[in-house]
């Protein structure tokens, strides 16, 4: 899907960050082509989350590089999210006091038009009718499903072509965990770049091109998720059989 | 007994509306920012002395003493936030509440000494301001209480479509409830900080000609405006609009039926006596979030 002479559209080189007094990220660097679908696995705590946080600018860069669509990425969110960056980050973050209308319309905080949001809300009620029925719900009051929902709807209404997702699974019924999955496949068939967050490399194996093994703050191994899963030490030893 | 009871209700429905405005302008400050802002009187009073020179020393009209008053107001915010808040947020953030308090509160009474300097202690009166009664029956409005209720009631619906109907509004409430998921929507918190500064200054500015119109200007007027709208914000529950309105007229009916029926200086140790037990009732205020969301 990617052709070679298009710059990958999201591209790390030694990318190292953390918090004060913590480093956490030691070196990271991949590439994504436009289309692909990555995803980053590891045990809990090792560094998953202040990846896609450093890629949206959430957490500032110590060292390394970021270029998004061949370009240095500028240091700030809210100018990364003008990029075509949409994170849909941990837990939802959710804006708790505002109707699911309202949340997704955040989403479209930087759209250029009225028309343009209006294309998006229905691309995402289409995707995701139950938030359609729920529009006036508070966000606060919604289940866990339907929170998660509302976490991914909204990152679309951001219209950005580069979605990065963090563990949509999390604390999820496993049969609503497949209608997640499901509409995280057709995300990936529409086109998007996807890198996403798991614990269970399982989870991705049918979906994902690639596969990165993140270990306290590093990449130990990468290739194929079907490889992954056929190596038994590489479970046992990172991610605990 | 009749004219008793809408003198208390006549009372306590214009403090209501000045507490009330009071109230949320600090509230606003602090729900989106969790900033107290300890220099919320200065800009009252600089509010008031603004209206005054506008009108009384160059003979303006009072819509001039108005627009002047919310004009200062909201220069006063944005500079609080360019030169102050601004920097004190590239610090740490954890120190960032504590750091604010102190500096506002240097900032309020550098403001209000230079008030005094400017002005002289003497209280001088605010030229905007209605005079004569409205007669119903038995009963008389007067045109100055009448004004301020229906001035803050208008202002409210101003406020209340800003936040509620508006873009700008929208990333101010997303901003106070999730300030990282805001910025990941693409919202610059820093602009929506300013926002709230000018418009919580404006609020102050125009409160101030309120408050001095229904009493005198003078330095220190707008210290028990503030300290009221901080016991609203407790009560109500920091950072809670609706809520804080809701007090402010709540409290200021009670305040006004105890001075009455007790005695004037009965009013204020009875709020106080509903924080301490709300606060021990209800830690987080009677309309308060579960947690109150820190920067
Ligand atoms: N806001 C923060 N401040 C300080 N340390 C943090 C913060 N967020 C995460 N950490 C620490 O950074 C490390 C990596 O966390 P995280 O990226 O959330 O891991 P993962 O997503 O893989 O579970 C952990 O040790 C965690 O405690
Ligand atoms: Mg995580």
């Amino acid at each position: 899907m990617s052709a070679s002479t298009q710059p990958p559209v999201l591209s790390l080189s030694n990318v190292v960050s953390g918090y004060k007094g913590l480093q956490v990220l030691k070196g990271i660097s991949f590439d994504i082509a436009a289309g692909d679908f990555v995803t980053v696995v590891g045990p809990n705590g090792h560094g998953k989350s202040t990846l896609l946080k450093t890629i949206s600018g959430l957490v500032p860069l110590t060292s390394g590089a970021i270029r998004i669509n061949g370009e240095p990425a500028p240091g700030k969110p809210h100018t990364i999210a003008g990029l075509g960056v949409a994170h849909v980050p941990q837990g939802d973050m959710l804006f708790p006091e505002m109707s699911v209308l309202e949340n997704l319309l955040m989403g479209a905080y930087l759209a250029p038009s009225k028309a343009e949001i209006d294309r998006r809300l229905d691309e995402v009620y289409t995707l995701l009718p139950k938030l359609s029925d729920r529009r006036d719900q508070v966000a606060s009051s919604l289940s866990g499903g339907e929170r998660r929902m509302v976490g991914i709807g909204r990152g679309l209404m951001m219209g950005g072509q580069i979605l990065l997702i963090d563990e949509p699974s999390l604390g999820l019924a496993p049969l609503i965990i497949e209608q997640i999955y499901g509409v995280i496949t057709e995300l990936s068939r529409s086109g998007r770049t996807i890198l996403l967050v798991e614990e269970n490399p399982a989870r991705v194996a049918d979906l994902a091109d690639h596969l990165h093994l993140l270990d306290d703050g590093i990449i130990v191994w990468s290739g194929p998720p079907a490889e992954l899963l056929a190596r038994d030490e590489l479970l046992a030893t990172y991610l605990g059989g | 007994m009749l004219d008793i009871l809408t003198a208390i209700l006549i009372a306590g429905l214009t403090t209501g509306a000045l507490y009330a405005l009071a109230t949320v302008g600090l509230s606003l400050v602090w729900g989106s920012m969790g900033m107290l802002n300890m220099a919320h009187a200065a800009m009252l009073t600089l509010g008031g002395y603004s209206a005054f020179t506008l009108c009384t020393v160059l003979g303006l009209p009072v819509i001039a003493g108005f627009a002047g008053a919310i004009l200062v107001g909201a220069v006063a915010g944005g500079l609080l936030y360019v030169l102050i808040v601004r920097n004190l947020l590239k610090t740490d953030k954890a120190t960032f509440e504590s750091n604010v308090m102190i500096a506002t509160v240097g900032i309020g009474i550098a403001l209000e000494n230079a008030i005094l300097l400017t002005y002289g202690g003497q209280p001088l009166k605010q030229p905007i301001s209605a005079t004569g009664s409205f007669i119903l029956g038995p009963v008389s409005l007067p045109y100055q209480n009448m004004l301020i209720v229906l001035v803050v009631i208008a202002l409210m619906a101003v406020i209340a479509l800003l936040l509620g109907r508006t873009r700008m509004g929208r990333a101010i409430r997303a901003t106070a409830q999730n300030r990282e998921a805001a910025q990941l929507m693409g919202v610059a918190v820093n602009s929506v900080y300013f926002q709230v500064l000018v418009l919580s200054g404006a609020i102050a500015g125009i409160c101030g000609v309120m408050v001095s119109s229904m009493t005198q200007l003078s330095p220190p007027l707008g210290n028990d405006p503030m300290l009221k709208a901080f016991i609203m914000c407790v009560v109500a529950g920091l950072g809670n609009l609706p809520g804080a309105v809701a007090a402010a007229f709540g409290l200021a009916l009670l305040e006004a039926f105890v001075q009455y029926v007790a005695g004037a200086r009965w009013g204020f140790p009875t709020l106080l006596f509903v924080v301490i037990a709300v606060l021990i009732w209800r830690p987080a205020g009677l309309f308060g979030r579960v947690q109150i969301r820190r920067m």
